[in-house]
């Protein structure tokens, strides 16, 4: 059965449990931890896991061509962020760290094309 | 409570509301290309329409958004589509620990509202904000103001890109904007040796398991940079303790 701009049941059931199971990911630790005390071991590890998982999330972003390591095509972006990171790390700021990075990204690609 | 500190109290969580809607107002570009290919993608899938602008609007997590999608147009069954989705969500388990022990005193809904709209962004300017010890009172208020910035916002772009099958041109390279603002955004959190090694970890491990299924490279390389960051902070603290000076 399809319902036009409205999809099938089958859609909907992926939708459904997409939701709800994503839902049950974040309340996981939100709801099982609630008022308990951590002990200061599993505390620390959290504020480790936090730049970690983050690094692993994005350095592929940079690094990466289509799942390739490829310096040829990347050092633009490879460059760009550093200089995110740089100034990031000296002045912080969202906005301006971001005109900065995406300025470098296509002044890199300006000039080499 | 009298009605002068009430009227202070709300002063103060609006300020925290504003300031959250502030603080990721910058990420919205970095929400557009990504939105749009996800909504184009839910049409693709045989969602329909408001198919794709409801599973932006309900998951509110692209990545598994297009692994769905992708998964659903190639046939797959549709236990497959949905698990494969939620195995790419797993790295909000991460966020939902953290926050867990950042919102010791929150009610069963003030819970269910931070678990809502646990996202990347959300949860990183959520940690910003703890780091600068702005607005500690109010930590929900500006996380829904950073919430109900994004969160519409991403369901617009889905909606667009389902209804007008519009995208950006690549040139623009707009989707570098996601990693630049995460960048931009952990690099002033990083505040121990610990924390840089584990970071430096995560990254190296995160590129060389990015060939694993389902983004699931990025729980073991979360692993592999903790216990780094672990393995480094004992050792600073053995040699503190060695020669004396206080840790």
């Amino acid at each position: 059965m399809n319902w036009g701009s409205f999809g099938t049941v089958d859609g909907w059931l992926a939708i459904v449990g997409l939701a709800i199971g994503t839902f049950a990911i974040r309340y996981s630790f939100i709801g099982l931890l609630a008022g308990k005390k951590l002990p200061p071991r599993f505390d620390r590890a959290l504020q480790l896991a936090v730049p970690a998982i983050f690094a692993a999330l994005v350095v592929p972003l940079i690094l990466l061509h289509a799942g390739e390591f490829n310096m040829q095509i990347r050092w633009p972006h490879i460059v760009a962020a550093l200089v995110t990171g740089v100034y990031a790390w000296w002045r912080g700021g969202m906005l301006i760290s971001l005109v900065i990075g995406m300025a470098t990204l296509h002044g890199l690609l300006w000039c080499v094309s | 409570m009298t009605a002068d500190t009430g009227a202070a109290a709300s002063a103060a969580s609006r300020a925290a509301f504003r300031a959250g809607v502030l603080e990721c107002l910058t990420l919205i570009p970095s929400y557009v290309p990504f939105g749009l290919v996800c909504g184009v993608a839910g049409v693709q899938a045989g969602l329909g329409e408001w198919g794709a602008v409801a599973l932006a609007a309900f998951a509110f997590a692209g990545s598994s958004q297009a692994v769905l999608t992708q998964f659903l147009q190639g046939g797959a069954p549709l236990m497959i589509a949905v698990l494969s989705g939620l195995v790419v969500n797993l790295r909000m388990a991460v966020y939902s620990a953290a926050i867990s022990s950042r919102i010791a005193g929150a009610t069963r809904r003030e819970r269910m509202l931070w678990a809502a709209f646990l996202v990347d962004q959300t949860f990183i300017s959520n940690e910003t904000r703890h780091q600068r010890g702005e607005h500690m009172d109010h930590p929900l208020a500006f996380y829904l103001g950073c919430a109900f910035t994004l969160w519409p916002w991403w369901v617009l772009m889905n909606a667009i890109g389902a209804f007008a099958g519009a995208k950006l041109p690549t040139s623009w390279q707009l989707e570098f904007t996601i990693p630049l603002s995460f960048v931009a955004m952990v690099v002033p959190l990083l505040k121990s040796r610990g924390q840089i090694l584990a970071a430096m970890a995560g990254g190296v491990a995160g590129v060389l398991l990015y060939a694993m299924p389902l983004k699931t490279g990025l729980i073991a390389a979360c692993v592999f940079g903790t216990c780094v960051g672990m393995l480094v902070d004992t050792m600073l603290a053995k040699r503190a303790m060695s020669s004396g000076a206080t840790p």
